[in-house]
């Protein structure tokens, strides 16, 4: 077992190192660099010269060739440097350790709370299948699925701050001062917790579609299975049947979702953050991608393909967990 | 070859004459301009059978009225404290374990109602062996699966009126409600019962221990006394019983569920299947003892267990801890009747216990089968296709064909002396090992569409001694003798000689 994390975790190395240079050239390729966006106005002027422009090039790194640049790069990350963010002005691990944790927070409650929603429903519209409420919890959540991010935040938005007035229209705090005690900490959370119920449902109904489905199709084709008919002839109770012995089976697949969930919740989710302007690191990361903040995207990728290959190897090895047919060897 | 299939047409030929308007005399004088004209309808698809489709509009129809009927009957089954009487009957010959009678097992599809099952009527004395034969979708294993009430609900249904008559044994209630324990008495050294003054056996007392082994204090601070309930070797309690016949057909499944892998158990084809992958044999044996004993424990559920195991020719210590995949198919068979063994059931169904095993697998699982049937004096139901199979296990055979019985008997008569050209057929399409034959006979045609069934008998199209009266009514039970009985019209009147 001990074994086969390290091989899969030194095999990782490999994995990064690809995904680094690919990123890199991308990168690298899309026509329009950081500089040349943020003067192209002066440029068109003739405020700028070229020669001023060429100068900023080479500060920023972006003269050089892509092998040349990508080397550079390696060698500062390997000296524990991300290098300092064209766009934010702050070193990119700071930005990063910073609003990590609020997009993490509020996808962390998101996630947990589809989970809790989705898997029931699920069970329940299998096992009451082409059922008035099988067909109720489909078409809501295939609604759910069908619908555009920035369309519900904003449907979201109209009717409950606009219309209704219940919750604030963006950002993370009040623009108020808090006490620096208990009781105001305790109120700024409220405060906080108020300004993410919308984004959160927001999520929420976003991604239970597919989780539901998921957990119906597998219900589904578990309650079919022999061992199912052997259960019920055995005598056991229908809940005994639906939760003990299709349950753990249903689960198995769904465990696999498990490789795509954890750097979704550090990721962020950039349309929510950026409809309902919360400074999360996916609200940063659409920025940085728009201006060409090279570093910053960098570091923000490779953090996401560590997290996604951690998150693959979790995946294995809970497979074995739940899964006895599995088993890890080296 | 060719001789073969010129008497065929012959035989065939004498009804067709003798039937008159209903039967087209051209289907069998094929000229070349009929397989010609065959040819060009096939080719233009219009020799379809018609009435195998239906409009889109009577689909609905069909599927609306289904409904209707289907949420009544699961309704039914879904009824909550439901008084007993509702579902008591009584047996008609008190040696039989089950009864049926008029037994229709109906499947409401959208294309209209599927009689799998339709009016079968048969016993499984105690102590027997009742082998059920039939070709795939015969309604065999529909049978079986209604007396379980484990037909794929809500299509389908057993239909009311139907009868299942179970002699089932329950623990005995007293007015509260509860199990009435049997108690241990009290003998002297030579074992004989010690009596009390009122010279009644005496009950055996011991002082009330809670669960680590301290005495129990009553209130006045003295020890309470308690009677000693009986055990059996594995330290599972016991209660005294009663028995009682359920019309299992009418039961609720709330009751059903006691009488299922306690009283009635099942055995199925597929044991790489039929076991949860995801919990050891050991759970799974023991969550089976615990379901239907009161009082029984973990540990004695265990013990019971290794008990059945040792039974069925496995080494407990080996298996108890490991998972399905990790035993072979004739292990897990052996698991599998392990498991319906371990409550001490009446009947044992066997749904073609062996159809899915290699050969010499099939031999030591029928042999287990057999020798714990009598350790056990219980009945099975034996479900196979395989007439070799049955011809080494039943007792009584049962043939079916379409969803109705057309012939049963002992093993002895059946096999001796076959009179449904459909059993015949069957015997026929046996590999036998002494004879030489250039190819092994089928019976020609397939199974009709069992949807929408003729009046006459469904066999007739495939029959070879077919006569003028099969186009008449469905014929009803004829017996040859007291245990022998056939649904032909060639035997009408033969009982009298």
């Amino acid at each position: 077992m001990i074994n086969y994390i390290i091989k899969r975790l030194l095999l990782s190395i490999f994995i990064l190192f690809a995904v680094s240079i690919l990123l890199y050239i991308l990168i690298r390729l899309i026509p329009q660099n950081f500089v040349e966006q943020k003067f192209a106005s002066q440029i068109a002027q003739g405020v700028i010269k070229q020669e001023d422009i060429d100068r900023m090039l080479k500060l920023y790194g972006l003269a050089d060739s892509i092998p040349k640049g990508y080397m550079k790069w390696l060698s500062n990350v390997f000296h524990g440097d991300l290098g300092m963010s064209f766009n934010f002005g702050m070193p990119v691990q700071e930005i990063i350790a910073k609003d990590m944790w609020i997009s993490f927070g509020f996808s962390f409650v998101a996630t947990i709370l589809q989970f809790i929603i989705a898997i029931p429903l699920g069970i329940h519209s299998a096992t009451h299948q082409y059922g008035a409420s099988d067909y109720a919890v489909t078409i809501f959540t295939m609604m759910g699925i069908s619908l555009p991010t920035f369309f519900l935040a904003s449907l979201l938005l109209s009717v409950f701050s606009k219309s209704l007035g219940w919750f604030p229209y963006q950002g993370l705090v009040s623009s108020k001062i808090f006490e620096d005690s208990f009781a105001g900490k305790v109120d700024q959370f409220f405060d906080m917790a108020w300004h993410l119920i919308l984004p959160i449902v927001t999520l929420v109904i976003l991604s239970i579609g597919g989780l539901m489905r998921h957990t119906r199709t597998n219900m589904l084709e578990v309650l079919n299975a022999d061992y199912i008919r052997t259960a019920r002839a055995k005598g056991c109770s229908e809940k005994t049947v639906i939760y003990k012995h299709a349950f753990r089976n249903t689960m198995i697949p769904v465990v696999t979702m498990l490789a795509g969930i954890l750097p979704g919740l550090f990721s962020g989710a950039m349309i929510t953050e950026e409809v309902f302007a919360i400074p999360g690191i996916g609200r940063k990361a659409y920025k940085a991608t728009t201006v060409g903040d090279i570093p910053f995207i960098m570091a923000y990728n490779m953090f996401l393909s560590i997290l996604t290959i951690i998150g693959t190897l979790l995946s294995d090895l809970a497979y074995a967990l739940v899964d006895p047919r599995v088993k890890i060897t080296k | 070859m060719e001789n073969k299939d010129e008497e065929l047409k012959n035989v065939n030929n004498v009804p067709a004459e003798e039937a008159g308007a209903e039967e087209k005399p051209t289907e069998n004088k094929k000229s070349v301009l009929t397989s010609l004209k065959g040819w060009v309808n096939r080719k233009l698809g219009k020799d379809k059978d018609k009435s195998h489709f239906i409009s889109a509009k009577d689909s609905r129809r069909i599927q609306k009225e289904n409904f209707k009927i289907m949420r009544e009957y699961e309704a039914r089954k879904r009824r909550k404290n439901v008084p007993e009487e509702e579902y008591l009957d009584e047996m008609r010959d008190p040696n039989n374990v089950v009864e049926f009678e008029d037994l229709n097992t109906w499947f409401f599809t959208s294309a209209g109602v599927v009689k799998a099952v339709n009016g079968v009527t048969f016993s499984i004395p105690q102590g027997a062996t009742v082998g059920v034969v039939g070709e795939s979708g015969c309604g065999k294993s529909v049978t079986s699966l209604s007396l379980m009430q484990l037909v794929a609900a809500p299509t389908g249904q057993v239909i009311e009126g139907s009868k299942i008559r179970f002699r089932s044994t329950v623990n005995k209630k007293d007015e509260n409600g509860e199990f009435i324990p049997i108690y241990e008495y009290e003998t002297d050294e030579e074992g004989n019962q010690i009596l009390d003054e009122e010279g009644n056996p005496k009950i055996k007392t011991q002082v009330k221990k809670d669960k680590k082994g301290n005495e129990v204090k009553g209130k006045d601070g003295q020890p309470i006394i308690e009677k000693v309930q009986a055990k059996d070797v594995n330290g599972i309690p016991l209660y005294e019983t009663e028995e009682k016949t359920y019309n299992v057909a009418k039961m609720p499944t709330e009751q059903m569920r006691t009488i299922r892998g306690r009283e009635i158990t099942m055995i199925f084809q597929e044991p790489m299947t039929s076991l949860n992958p995801v919990f050891t044999i050991g759970n799974q044996l023991d969550e089976t003892v615990l379901l239907h004993t009161p009082g029984a424990t973990k540990e004695s559920a265990k013990a019971r267990t290794f008990e059945i195991l040792r039974l069925v020719g496995i080494i407990p210590e080996n298996v108890y801890e490991r998972y399905p995949h990790e035993l072979s198919g004739g292990m897990r068979q052996r698991v599998m009747i392990a498991m319906a063994l371990v409550c001490h059931p009446k009947l044992i169904i066997a749904d073609e216990p062996t159809t899915a095993l290699d050969v010499t697998i099939q031999a030591q699982i029928l042999d287990l089968l057999r020798d714990i049937k009598d350790k056990i004096n219980g009945s099975i139901m034996l479900i196979t296709h395989d007439l070799g199979v049955i011809a080494e296990m039943a007792d009584i055979v049962v043939v079916m064909y379409a969803g109705r019985i057309i012939e049963m008997g002992t093993a002895k008569e059946i096999f001796d002396n076959p009179m449904h050209p459909y059993t015949i057929g069957l015997q026929k399409s046996k590999p036998a090992v002494n004879k030489k034959v250039d190819r092994l006979y089928s019976i020609p045609g397939a199974v009709p569409n069992p949807i929408n069934m003729p009046h006459h008998c469904y066999f007739k199209d495939r029959c070879d001694r077919r006569v003028g009266k099969c186009n008449g009514d469905y014929p009803c039970m004829i017996d040859v003798s007291p245990t022998h009985k056939v649904a032909c019209h060639l035997y009408y009147g033969e009982e009298n000689k």
